[in-house]
Protein backbone atom coordinates (compact mmCIF):
# COMPACT_ATOMS: atom_id res chain seq x y z
CA UNK A 1 0.00 0.00 0.00
CA UNK A 2 0.98 3.37 -0.63
CA UNK A 3 1.16 6.17 1.58
CA UNK A 4 -0.46 9.24 0.93
CA UNK A 5 1.43 12.02 1.53
CA UNK A 6 -0.32 15.10 1.54
CA UNK A 7 -4.52 15.56 1.79
CA UNK A 8 -6.45 18.45 0.75
CA UNK A 9 -7.24 20.20 3.74
CA UNK A 10 -10.42 22.49 2.58
CA UNK A 11 -10.71 23.92 -0.77
CA UNK A 12 -13.06 22.67 -3.45
CA UNK A 13 -13.76 19.04 -3.58
CA UNK A 14 -12.11 17.03 -6.99
CA UNK A 15 -15.20 15.71 -7.75
CA UNK A 16 -16.33 19.38 -8.18
CA UNK A 17 -13.78 20.18 -9.91
CA UNK A 18 -13.67 17.48 -12.26
CA UNK A 19 -17.65 18.04 -13.34
CA UNK A 20 -17.15 21.63 -13.71
CA UNK A 21 -14.02 21.32 -16.28
CA UNK A 22 -15.69 18.56 -18.25
CA UNK A 23 -18.83 20.44 -18.52
CA UNK A 24 -16.65 24.04 -19.05
CA UNK A 25 -14.44 22.19 -21.70
CA UNK A 26 -17.61 20.49 -23.66
CA UNK A 27 -19.37 23.66 -23.90
CA UNK A 28 -16.61 25.34 -24.85
CA UNK A 29 -15.40 22.95 -27.45
CA UNK A 30 -19.08 22.78 -28.67
CA UNK A 31 -19.34 26.87 -28.92
CA UNK A 32 -16.14 26.62 -31.59
CA UNK A 33 -19.23 25.22 -33.68
CA UNK A 34 -20.77 28.23 -33.77
CA UNK A 35 -17.91 28.99 -36.70
CA UNK A 36 -20.15 26.55 -39.19
CA UNK A 37 -22.94 27.60 -38.41
CA UNK A 38 -22.33 31.33 -38.77
CA UNK A 39 -20.07 30.82 -41.78
CA UNK A 40 -17.12 32.54 -39.75
CA UNK A 41 -13.79 31.79 -37.67
CA UNK A 42 -14.62 34.24 -34.60
CA UNK A 43 -15.09 32.15 -32.25
CA UNK A 44 -12.15 30.17 -32.48
CA UNK A 45 -11.24 30.95 -29.54
CA UNK A 46 -13.63 29.37 -27.59
CA UNK A 47 -10.83 26.63 -28.52
CA UNK A 48 -8.47 28.10 -25.74
CA UNK A 49 -11.22 28.32 -23.34
CA UNK A 50 -11.83 24.75 -23.36
CA UNK A 51 -7.87 24.37 -23.51
CA UNK A 52 -7.80 26.44 -20.10
CA UNK A 53 -10.55 24.61 -18.29
CA UNK A 54 -9.64 21.05 -18.68
CA UNK A 55 -5.93 22.11 -18.15
CA UNK A 56 -7.04 23.66 -14.40
CA UNK A 57 -9.11 20.25 -14.20
CA UNK A 58 -5.70 18.42 -15.64
CA UNK A 59 -3.58 19.64 -12.84
CA UNK A 60 -6.15 18.83 -10.12
CA UNK A 61 -6.07 15.22 -11.09
CA UNK A 62 -2.18 15.09 -11.03
CA UNK A 63 -2.33 16.46 -7.89
CA UNK A 64 -4.63 13.78 -6.19
CA UNK A 65 -2.54 11.66 -8.53
CA UNK A 66 0.91 12.18 -7.07
CA UNK A 67 -0.23 13.14 -3.47
CA UNK A 68 0.59 8.96 -3.55
CA UNK A 69 4.82 9.02 -3.60
CA UNK A 70 4.52 7.23 -7.52
CA UNK A 71 7.89 7.98 -7.17
CA UNK A 72 8.36 8.97 -11.39
CA UNK A 73 8.32 12.86 -10.85
CA UNK A 74 5.09 14.75 -11.76
CA UNK A 75 5.88 15.39 -15.31
CA UNK A 76 5.34 11.88 -16.14
CA UNK A 77 2.00 12.19 -15.16
CA UNK A 78 1.95 14.96 -17.77
CA UNK A 79 3.49 13.02 -20.74
CA UNK A 80 1.16 9.88 -20.18
CA UNK A 81 -2.03 12.42 -20.70
CA UNK A 82 -1.01 13.59 -23.30
CA UNK A 83 0.60 10.24 -24.78
CA UNK A 84 -2.52 8.66 -24.49
CA UNK A 85 -5.00 11.74 -25.45
CA UNK A 86 -3.23 12.60 -29.17
CA UNK A 87 -4.08 8.62 -29.71
CA UNK A 88 -7.83 9.30 -29.05
CA UNK A 89 -8.37 12.57 -30.03
CA UNK A 90 -7.07 11.89 -34.09
CA UNK A 91 -8.92 8.78 -34.35
CA UNK A 92 -12.00 11.34 -32.72
CA UNK A 93 -11.57 14.04 -35.10
CA UNK A 94 -12.72 11.44 -37.89
CA UNK A 95 -16.31 11.66 -36.64
CA UNK A 96 -17.71 14.93 -37.56
CA UNK A 97 -19.87 17.72 -35.01
CA UNK A 98 -19.17 14.22 -32.37
CA UNK A 99 -15.86 14.47 -32.16
CA UNK A 100 -15.52 16.08 -28.54
CA UNK A 101 -17.95 13.80 -27.34
CA UNK A 102 -16.31 10.44 -29.04
CA UNK A 103 -12.78 11.88 -27.66
CA UNK A 104 -14.40 11.60 -24.20
CA UNK A 105 -15.36 7.93 -24.43
CA UNK A 106 -12.31 6.91 -26.04
CA UNK A 107 -10.27 8.56 -24.47
CA UNK A 108 -11.33 7.33 -20.59
CA UNK A 109 -11.60 3.72 -22.51
CA UNK A 110 -7.53 3.88 -22.75
CA UNK A 111 -7.17 5.84 -19.81
CA UNK A 112 -9.48 2.94 -18.01
CA UNK A 113 -7.28 0.01 -19.60
CA UNK A 114 -4.04 2.00 -18.56
CA UNK A 115 -5.02 2.98 -15.28
CA UNK A 116 -5.75 -1.26 -15.07
CA UNK A 117 -2.50 -1.87 -16.60
CA UNK A 118 -0.03 0.47 -14.11
CA UNK A 119 -2.13 -0.37 -10.93
CA UNK A 120 -2.85 -4.26 -11.69
CA UNK A 121 -0.09 -5.59 -14.27
CA UNK A 122 2.84 -3.60 -12.94
CA UNK A 123 1.79 -3.76 -9.35
CA UNK A 124 1.60 0.16 -8.55
CA UNK A 125 -1.74 -0.26 -6.29
CA UNK A 126 -2.40 2.93 -6.02
CA UNK A 127 -6.12 3.56 -5.30
CA UNK A 128 -6.48 6.94 -7.30
CA UNK A 129 -4.59 5.58 -10.04
CA UNK A 130 -7.39 3.95 -12.31
CA UNK A 131 -9.70 7.02 -11.99
CA UNK A 132 -6.57 9.66 -12.48
CA UNK A 133 -5.30 7.85 -15.54
CA UNK A 134 -8.48 8.04 -17.22
CA UNK A 135 -9.63 11.64 -16.15
CA UNK A 136 -5.86 12.42 -17.40
CA UNK A 137 -6.44 10.93 -21.14
CA UNK A 138 -9.76 12.71 -21.50
CA UNK A 139 -7.89 16.19 -20.13
CA UNK A 140 -4.76 15.05 -23.04
CA UNK A 141 -7.35 14.54 -25.81
CA UNK A 142 -9.73 17.59 -25.01
CA UNK A 143 -6.88 20.18 -24.46
CA UNK A 144 -5.56 19.51 -28.06
CA UNK A 145 -8.97 19.35 -29.59
CA UNK A 146 -9.20 22.99 -28.01
CA UNK A 147 -5.86 23.53 -29.34
CA UNK A 148 -7.37 22.59 -32.57
CA UNK A 149 -10.08 24.45 -32.56
CA UNK A 150 -8.50 27.33 -31.76
CA UNK A 151 -5.82 27.41 -34.34
CA UNK A 152 -7.82 25.99 -37.09
CA UNK A 153 -11.08 26.87 -36.19
CA UNK A 154 -12.99 23.77 -36.17
CA UNK A 155 -12.28 20.10 -34.84
CA UNK A 156 -13.23 17.97 -37.30
CA UNK A 157 -10.41 15.76 -39.45
CA UNK A 158 -10.79 17.21 -42.72
CA UNK A 159 -10.51 20.42 -41.03
CA UNK A 160 -7.19 19.97 -39.34
CA UNK A 161 -5.65 18.02 -42.71
CA UNK A 162 -6.75 20.90 -45.16
CA UNK A 163 -5.98 24.38 -45.60
CA UNK A 164 -6.02 26.77 -48.19
CA UNK A 165 -3.06 28.86 -49.76
CA UNK A 166 -3.42 31.82 -52.01
CA UNK A 167 -1.37 31.91 -54.71
CA UNK A 168 -1.08 35.44 -56.73
CA UNK A 169 -5.09 36.15 -56.41
CA UNK A 170 -5.85 32.28 -56.96
CA UNK A 171 -7.09 29.95 -53.53
CA UNK A 172 -5.31 26.73 -54.23
CA UNK A 173 -6.31 23.63 -51.91
CA UNK A 174 -2.33 22.71 -49.72
CA UNK A 175 -2.63 19.79 -47.01
CA UNK A 176 1.04 21.13 -45.94
CA UNK A 177 -0.63 24.35 -43.90
CA UNK A 178 -2.74 22.58 -41.71
CA UNK A 179 -2.74 21.37 -37.99
CA UNK A 180 -1.71 17.82 -38.74
CA UNK A 181 0.10 18.27 -42.00
CA UNK A 182 2.06 21.63 -40.77
CA UNK A 183 3.36 19.85 -37.64
CA UNK A 184 1.26 22.08 -35.29
CA UNK A 185 -0.14 19.25 -33.06
CA UNK A 186 3.58 18.40 -32.15
CA UNK A 187 3.48 21.93 -30.66
CA UNK A 188 0.03 22.10 -29.30
CA UNK A 189 1.46 18.70 -27.50
CA UNK A 190 4.26 20.05 -25.53
CA UNK A 191 2.32 23.43 -24.64
CA UNK A 192 -0.57 21.19 -23.13
CA UNK A 193 1.92 18.61 -21.83
CA UNK A 194 4.29 21.43 -20.19
CA UNK A 195 1.09 23.65 -18.78
CA UNK A 196 -0.51 20.31 -17.18
CA UNK A 197 2.22 18.98 -15.55
CA UNK A 198 3.84 22.11 -14.18
CA UNK A 199 1.56 24.03 -11.97
CA UNK A 200 1.71 20.73 -9.22
CA UNK A 201 5.45 20.40 -9.90
CA UNK A 202 5.92 24.18 -9.26
CA UNK A 203 3.63 24.50 -5.84
CA UNK A 204 3.62 21.33 -4.20
CA UNK A 205 4.97 21.01 -0.98
CA UNK A 206 3.87 22.17 3.05
CA UNK A 207 2.53 25.08 1.69
CA UNK A 208 0.45 24.12 -1.15
CA UNK A 209 -2.67 25.56 -1.97
CA UNK A 210 -5.38 24.70 -4.07
CA UNK A 211 -6.36 27.95 -5.27
CA UNK A 212 -2.97 29.28 -6.16
CA UNK A 213 -2.25 26.19 -8.08
CA UNK A 214 -5.30 26.62 -10.22
CA UNK A 215 -4.77 30.03 -10.92
CA UNK A 216 -1.42 28.97 -11.62
CA UNK A 217 -2.81 26.61 -13.84
CA UNK A 218 -4.90 29.07 -14.99
CA UNK A 219 -1.91 31.50 -16.27
CA UNK A 220 0.03 28.30 -17.75
CA UNK A 221 -3.23 27.79 -19.54
CA UNK A 222 -3.34 31.30 -21.10
CA UNK A 223 -0.13 31.48 -21.43
CA UNK A 224 0.07 28.73 -24.22
CA UNK A 225 -3.42 30.02 -25.48
CA UNK A 226 -1.19 33.13 -26.33
CA UNK A 227 1.29 31.07 -28.44
CA UNK A 228 -1.94 28.81 -30.17
CA UNK A 229 -3.52 32.09 -31.07
CA UNK A 230 -0.39 33.19 -32.68
CA UNK A 231 0.04 30.17 -34.56
CA UNK A 232 -3.96 30.49 -36.04
CA UNK A 233 -2.74 33.51 -38.08
CA UNK A 234 -1.33 30.94 -40.58
CA UNK A 235 -4.70 29.05 -40.59
CA UNK A 236 -7.55 31.29 -40.17
CA UNK A 237 -8.49 35.22 -41.09
CA UNK A 238 -6.45 37.68 -38.98
CA UNK A 239 -9.32 39.03 -37.30
CA UNK A 240 -10.14 35.73 -35.57
CA UNK A 241 -7.06 35.32 -34.74
CA UNK A 242 -6.95 38.93 -33.25
CA UNK A 243 -9.52 38.45 -31.23
CA UNK A 244 -8.13 34.86 -29.63
CA UNK A 245 -4.84 36.49 -28.92
CA UNK A 246 -6.69 39.42 -27.38
CA UNK A 247 -8.70 37.27 -25.13
CA UNK A 248 -5.56 35.00 -24.52
CA UNK A 249 -3.59 38.54 -23.60
CA UNK A 250 -6.06 39.87 -21.07
CA UNK A 251 -6.68 36.31 -19.67
CA UNK A 252 -3.09 35.74 -18.44
CA UNK A 253 -2.33 39.55 -17.10
CA UNK A 254 -5.75 38.78 -14.88
CA UNK A 255 -4.51 35.33 -14.01
CA UNK A 256 -0.55 36.03 -13.73
CA UNK A 257 -1.82 39.55 -11.51
CA UNK A 258 -4.17 37.25 -9.19
CA UNK A 259 -0.97 34.36 -8.57
CA UNK A 260 1.31 37.01 -7.75
CA UNK A 261 -1.26 38.32 -4.78
CA UNK A 262 -1.59 34.32 -3.99
CA UNK A 263 2.17 34.07 -3.81
CA UNK A 264 2.32 37.07 -1.82
CA UNK A 265 -0.37 36.13 0.36
CA UNK A 266 1.10 32.66 1.07
CA UNK A 267 4.76 33.65 1.00
CA UNK A 268 5.98 34.05 5.02
CA UNK A 269 7.38 37.51 4.16
CA UNK A 270 7.63 39.69 0.79
CA UNK A 271 10.50 42.03 0.06
CA UNK A 272 10.64 44.12 -2.89
CA UNK A 273 14.14 43.82 -3.70
CA UNK A 274 15.69 45.56 -5.98
CA UNK A 275 18.16 44.93 -8.67
CA UNK A 276 21.82 44.46 -7.13
CA UNK A 277 23.11 48.18 -6.77
CA UNK A 278 26.62 49.33 -8.49
CA UNK A 279 29.06 50.10 -5.89
CA UNK A 280 30.68 53.21 -6.38
CA UNK A 281 34.69 52.82 -7.23
CA UNK A 282 34.82 49.29 -8.50
CA UNK B 1 4.18 11.20 7.42
CA UNK B 2 6.14 13.61 5.19
CA UNK B 3 6.69 13.43 1.36
CA UNK B 4 10.77 12.33 2.23
CA UNK B 5 9.43 9.30 4.27
CA UNK B 6 7.05 7.63 1.78
CA UNK B 7 8.57 4.93 -0.47
CA UNK B 8 6.71 4.08 -3.95
CA UNK B 9 4.89 1.35 -3.86
CA UNK B 10 5.10 -0.82 -6.30
CA UNK B 11 7.17 -3.98 -5.15
CA UNK B 12 8.94 -6.51 -7.18
CA UNK B 13 6.03 -9.62 -6.48
CA UNK B 14 4.61 -10.24 -9.92
CA UNK B 15 0.46 -10.59 -10.03
CA UNK B 16 -0.06 -13.76 -12.06
CA UNK B 17 -3.71 -13.60 -12.52
CA UNK B 18 -3.03 -9.94 -14.04
CA UNK B 19 -0.62 -10.84 -16.17
CA UNK B 20 -2.87 -13.26 -17.37
CA UNK B 21 -5.52 -10.77 -17.93
CA UNK B 22 -2.92 -8.90 -20.11
CA UNK B 23 -2.20 -11.28 -22.20
CA UNK B 24 -5.90 -12.07 -22.98
CA UNK B 25 -6.38 -8.37 -23.30
CA UNK B 26 -3.44 -8.35 -26.27
CA UNK B 27 -4.61 -11.42 -28.47
CA UNK B 28 -8.32 -9.87 -28.42
CA UNK B 29 -6.91 -6.51 -29.36
CA UNK B 30 -5.17 -7.99 -31.93
CA UNK B 31 -8.46 -10.00 -32.71
CA UNK B 32 -10.07 -7.16 -33.39
CA UNK B 33 -7.43 -5.92 -35.39
CA UNK B 34 -7.51 -9.18 -37.74
CA UNK B 35 -11.11 -8.69 -37.72
CA UNK B 36 -11.00 -4.78 -39.04
CA UNK B 37 -7.82 -5.53 -41.28
CA UNK B 38 -9.58 -6.35 -44.54
CA UNK B 39 -11.85 -3.03 -43.92
CA UNK B 40 -8.64 -1.09 -44.99
CA UNK B 41 -9.06 -2.10 -48.30
CA UNK B 42 -12.02 0.36 -49.12
CA UNK B 43 -9.37 3.03 -49.27
CA UNK B 44 -6.36 0.70 -50.54
CA UNK B 45 -7.28 -2.16 -52.76
CA UNK B 46 -3.84 -2.95 -53.61
CA UNK B 47 -2.41 -4.02 -50.65
CA UNK B 48 -3.19 -7.54 -48.65
CA UNK B 49 -5.94 -8.22 -46.36
CA UNK B 50 -3.64 -8.22 -43.66
CA UNK B 51 -1.89 -5.37 -44.47
CA UNK B 52 -3.13 -3.50 -41.50
CA UNK B 53 -2.93 -6.77 -38.74
CA UNK B 54 1.36 -6.57 -39.76
CA UNK B 55 1.13 -2.63 -38.81
CA UNK B 56 -0.79 -3.73 -35.26
CA UNK B 57 1.90 -6.37 -34.55
CA UNK B 58 4.57 -4.10 -35.84
CA UNK B 59 3.86 -1.61 -33.39
CA UNK B 60 3.24 -4.16 -30.34
CA UNK B 61 6.62 -5.47 -31.10
CA UNK B 62 8.19 -1.47 -30.87
CA UNK B 63 6.30 -0.87 -27.65
CA UNK B 64 8.02 -4.27 -26.37
CA UNK B 65 11.13 -2.86 -27.51
CA UNK B 66 10.58 0.47 -25.92
CA UNK B 67 9.36 -1.40 -22.69
CA UNK B 68 12.11 -3.51 -22.42
CA UNK B 69 15.11 -1.17 -23.44
CA UNK B 70 14.26 1.84 -20.75
CA UNK B 71 15.04 -1.35 -18.06
CA UNK B 72 18.75 -1.16 -19.11
CA UNK B 73 19.06 3.03 -19.07
CA UNK B 74 20.53 4.24 -16.05
CA UNK B 75 18.18 6.18 -14.45
CA UNK B 76 19.33 8.09 -11.15
CA UNK B 77 16.66 11.10 -10.58
CA UNK B 78 17.17 13.87 -8.37
CA UNK B 79 19.66 11.95 -5.72
CA UNK B 80 22.03 11.25 -8.53
CA UNK B 81 22.05 15.52 -9.76
CA UNK B 82 23.14 15.22 -5.23
CA UNK B 83 25.57 12.33 -6.25
CA UNK B 84 24.03 10.44 -3.90
CA UNK B 85 22.89 7.55 -6.46
CA UNK B 86 24.32 6.51 -9.77
CA UNK B 87 22.92 7.11 -12.93
CA UNK B 88 22.08 10.15 -14.97
CA UNK B 89 20.09 12.77 -13.03
CA UNK B 90 16.78 12.49 -14.66
CA UNK B 91 14.02 11.05 -14.66
CA UNK B 92 12.83 7.65 -16.62
CA UNK B 93 10.05 9.41 -19.07
CA UNK B 94 12.68 12.09 -19.81
CA UNK B 95 15.34 9.85 -20.85
CA UNK B 96 13.67 7.32 -22.58
CA UNK B 97 11.64 10.04 -24.74
CA UNK B 98 15.27 11.77 -25.51
CA UNK B 99 16.75 8.28 -26.58
CA UNK B 100 13.49 7.04 -28.61
CA UNK B 101 12.93 10.36 -30.66
CA UNK B 102 16.74 10.70 -31.22
CA UNK B 103 16.56 7.64 -32.45
CA UNK B 104 12.99 8.28 -34.39
CA UNK B 105 14.37 11.25 -35.83
CA UNK B 106 17.63 9.24 -37.33
CA UNK B 107 15.06 6.56 -38.38
CA UNK B 108 13.39 8.76 -40.06
CA UNK B 109 15.58 10.25 -42.30
CA UNK B 110 16.03 6.56 -43.80
CA UNK B 111 12.71 5.88 -43.84
CA UNK B 112 12.61 5.41 -47.47
CA UNK B 113 15.25 3.31 -47.79
CA UNK B 114 13.18 0.18 -46.38
CA UNK B 115 12.40 -0.97 -43.20
CA UNK B 116 15.71 -2.93 -41.96
CA UNK B 117 17.85 -0.27 -42.70
CA UNK B 118 15.48 2.14 -41.18
CA UNK B 119 15.04 -0.06 -37.85
CA UNK B 120 18.91 0.35 -37.36
CA UNK B 121 19.66 3.50 -37.94
CA UNK B 122 17.12 4.05 -35.28
CA UNK B 123 18.52 2.27 -33.18
CA UNK B 124 21.85 3.71 -33.76
CA UNK B 125 20.47 7.07 -33.12
CA UNK B 126 19.17 5.85 -30.07
CA UNK B 127 22.26 3.96 -28.74
CA UNK B 128 24.76 7.30 -29.97
CA UNK B 129 22.27 9.74 -28.31
CA UNK B 130 22.38 7.70 -25.22
CA UNK B 131 26.43 7.38 -25.58
CA UNK B 132 26.95 10.58 -25.66
CA UNK B 133 24.80 11.46 -22.61
CA UNK B 134 26.59 8.69 -20.18
CA UNK B 135 29.95 9.84 -21.25
CA UNK B 136 28.96 13.97 -20.86
CA UNK B 137 26.97 12.64 -17.73
CA UNK B 138 30.00 10.92 -16.24
CA UNK B 139 32.59 13.97 -17.31
CA UNK B 140 30.23 15.85 -15.63
CA UNK B 141 30.44 13.61 -12.05
CA UNK B 142 34.46 13.17 -12.45
CA UNK B 143 35.61 16.19 -13.50
CA UNK B 144 32.74 18.88 -12.01
CA UNK B 145 31.58 16.98 -9.31
CA UNK B 146 34.82 14.97 -7.87
CA UNK B 147 33.14 11.90 -7.18
CA UNK B 148 34.51 8.24 -9.02
CA UNK B 149 31.93 5.87 -10.13
CA UNK B 150 30.74 3.02 -7.98
CA UNK B 151 27.80 0.99 -8.01
CA UNK B 152 26.11 0.28 -5.06
CA UNK B 153 23.92 -2.72 -5.97
CA UNK B 154 27.02 -5.01 -6.93
CA UNK B 155 30.43 -5.54 -5.27
CA UNK B 156 31.79 -5.90 -8.66
CA UNK B 157 31.17 -4.92 -11.74
CA UNK B 158 29.49 -7.82 -13.82
CA UNK B 159 31.95 -6.49 -17.03
CA UNK B 160 35.17 -5.30 -16.08
CA UNK B 161 35.12 -7.06 -12.27
CA UNK B 162 36.72 -4.01 -10.78
CA UNK B 163 35.51 -4.14 -7.48
CA UNK B 164 33.45 -0.97 -5.96
CA UNK B 165 32.74 -0.36 -2.69
CA UNK B 166 36.15 0.68 -2.06
CA UNK B 167 35.02 3.94 -4.26
CA UNK B 168 31.63 4.28 -2.96
CA UNK B 169 30.99 6.85 -0.37
CA UNK B 170 29.37 6.32 3.14
CA UNK B 171 25.86 6.92 3.04
CA UNK B 172 24.91 6.86 -0.23
CA UNK B 173 23.50 4.18 -3.09
CA UNK B 174 26.30 4.51 -5.05
CA UNK B 175 27.18 7.52 -7.54
CA UNK B 176 28.75 8.36 -10.98
CA UNK B 177 27.70 6.26 -13.70
CA UNK B 178 29.89 2.36 -13.98
CA UNK B 179 30.63 0.89 -16.60
CA UNK B 180 28.14 -1.89 -16.51
CA UNK B 181 25.45 1.19 -16.27
CA UNK B 182 27.43 3.22 -19.48
CA UNK B 183 26.84 -0.02 -21.43
CA UNK B 184 23.24 -0.88 -20.42
CA UNK B 185 22.51 2.96 -21.22
CA UNK B 186 23.80 2.70 -24.95
CA UNK B 187 21.68 -0.92 -25.00
CA UNK B 188 18.56 0.71 -24.03
CA UNK B 189 18.76 3.59 -26.47
CA UNK B 190 19.37 0.84 -29.13
CA UNK B 191 16.24 -0.64 -27.79
CA UNK B 192 14.13 2.37 -27.72
CA UNK B 193 15.18 3.96 -31.23
CA UNK B 194 14.79 0.64 -32.44
CA UNK B 195 11.63 0.23 -31.40
CA UNK B 196 10.29 4.26 -31.74
CA UNK B 197 11.41 3.66 -35.49
CA UNK B 198 9.54 0.52 -35.97
CA UNK B 199 6.32 1.92 -34.99
CA UNK B 200 6.78 4.97 -36.95
CA UNK B 201 7.75 3.30 -40.42
CA UNK B 202 4.89 0.61 -39.59
CA UNK B 203 1.97 3.60 -39.32
CA UNK B 204 3.70 5.61 -42.41
CA UNK B 205 3.45 2.59 -44.45
CA UNK B 206 -0.05 1.99 -43.32
CA UNK B 207 -0.90 5.98 -43.87
CA UNK B 208 0.81 6.15 -47.05
CA UNK B 209 -1.52 3.45 -48.56
CA UNK B 210 -4.81 4.23 -47.34
CA UNK B 211 -4.97 8.28 -46.65
CA UNK B 212 -4.75 9.55 -50.66
CA UNK B 213 -8.08 6.73 -50.72
CA UNK B 214 -9.58 7.63 -47.90
CA UNK B 215 -9.15 11.82 -48.28
CA UNK B 216 -9.28 11.61 -52.23
CA UNK B 217 -6.32 13.58 -53.12
CA UNK B 218 -2.95 12.22 -54.77
CA UNK B 219 -0.23 9.83 -52.17
CA UNK B 220 2.50 13.60 -53.34
CA UNK B 221 -0.56 15.70 -51.33
CA UNK B 222 -0.56 12.97 -48.46
CA UNK B 223 2.48 12.83 -47.54
CA UNK B 224 2.78 15.86 -44.48
CA UNK B 225 -0.79 14.19 -43.68
CA UNK B 226 1.14 10.90 -43.07
CA UNK B 227 4.49 11.98 -41.33
CA UNK B 228 2.90 14.06 -38.96
CA UNK B 229 0.19 11.87 -37.86
CA UNK B 230 2.44 8.63 -38.06
CA UNK B 231 4.76 10.95 -35.82
CA UNK B 232 2.49 11.73 -33.53
CA UNK B 233 1.15 8.22 -32.62
CA UNK B 234 4.82 7.42 -32.35
CA UNK B 235 5.32 10.00 -29.80
CA UNK B 236 2.29 9.21 -28.41
CA UNK B 237 2.88 5.15 -28.16
CA UNK B 238 6.57 6.13 -27.17
CA UNK B 239 5.35 8.78 -24.36
CA UNK B 240 2.76 5.71 -22.69
CA UNK B 241 5.36 3.13 -23.09
CA UNK B 242 8.42 5.06 -20.99
CA UNK B 243 5.98 6.08 -18.36
CA UNK B 244 4.66 2.67 -17.70
CA UNK B 245 7.78 1.76 -17.43
CA UNK B 246 8.80 3.96 -15.33
CA UNK B 247 5.79 3.43 -13.11
CA UNK B 248 7.43 -0.24 -13.06
CA UNK B 249 10.53 0.60 -11.95
CA UNK B 250 9.53 3.27 -9.72
CA UNK B 251 12.00 6.14 -10.16
CA UNK B 252 15.19 5.17 -10.29
CA UNK B 253 17.73 1.73 -11.35
CA UNK B 254 21.24 1.41 -12.29
CA UNK B 255 21.13 -0.64 -15.09
CA UNK B 256 20.92 -4.63 -16.13
CA UNK B 257 22.31 -5.33 -12.81
CA UNK B 258 20.39 -4.00 -11.12
CA UNK B 259 17.48 -6.00 -8.48
CA UNK B 260 14.90 -4.03 -10.04
CA UNK B 261 16.07 -5.04 -13.71
CA UNK B 262 13.84 -8.53 -12.89
CA UNK B 263 10.81 -6.61 -12.95
CA UNK B 264 11.29 -7.26 -17.02
CA UNK B 265 8.05 -9.23 -17.75
CA UNK B 266 5.72 -6.84 -16.06
CA UNK B 267 7.02 -4.69 -18.55
CA UNK B 268 6.35 -6.44 -21.37
CA UNK B 269 3.17 -7.37 -20.73
CA UNK B 270 2.28 -3.64 -20.14
CA UNK B 271 3.73 -2.69 -22.78
CA UNK B 272 2.26 -5.22 -25.08
CA UNK B 273 -1.44 -3.98 -24.01
CA UNK B 274 -0.98 -0.28 -24.11
CA UNK B 275 0.79 -0.72 -27.61
CA UNK B 276 -2.12 -3.11 -29.02
CA UNK B 277 -4.84 -0.78 -27.82
CA UNK B 278 -2.80 2.98 -28.88
CA UNK B 279 -1.88 0.68 -32.60
CA UNK B 280 -5.24 -0.25 -32.44
CA UNK B 281 -6.74 3.03 -32.52
CA UNK B 282 -4.10 4.31 -34.85
CA UNK B 283 -4.65 1.28 -37.37
CA UNK B 284 -8.88 2.60 -36.79
CA UNK B 285 -8.39 5.98 -38.14
CA UNK B 286 -8.12 4.64 -41.88
CA UNK B 287 -10.69 2.31 -41.53
CA UNK B 288 -14.40 3.29 -43.44
CA UNK B 289 -16.68 4.31 -40.51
Amino acid sequence: MSVKVEVIEGGVPHNNILAAGLVSTLVCLYLTYLNVLTNTELFSFFGGLAVVAALIWGSHTIKVLCSYGIGTGVPSAGMIAFGSGVIAMLLATRFGMLAPIVALVLAAVIGLILGYVSNNILNMKIPAMVQALTEMAVVGALTLMGFAALITGGFTFAELTSGAISVMGMTLPTYQQSFIGGGLIAVAFLLGAIAIQHPFNATLGPGWKQDRMLMLTAECGFLSMIVGAVMSFALISAGSAVIALLVAIIGWVYTYQQYMEMSKRDAAAWLDAKPIPDVEGH
Amino acid sequence: MSAVAAKPAAGGAMNPTAMAVGVVMVLILLGIGYVVSPMVLTYAPTVSPTFALMALIGVVIGGVLIGFGTHFVPVGGAPAAMGQAPGIATGVAMLAAGAGLAGLFGGAWAAEQGLVVAVVTGGIGGGLMMAITCMMVNFVYVFGMGIPSASGKVANDPITGDSQAEYKSQGTEGHGLPFVSFVGGVIGGLLGGAGGTLIYIELLSLYEETLPGMMQITSAQVMPIAVSAAGMFAVGLFLVNAVLTAYNITGTIEGPHDPKFKRWPRAIVASAVASALCGLVAVLIVVPL
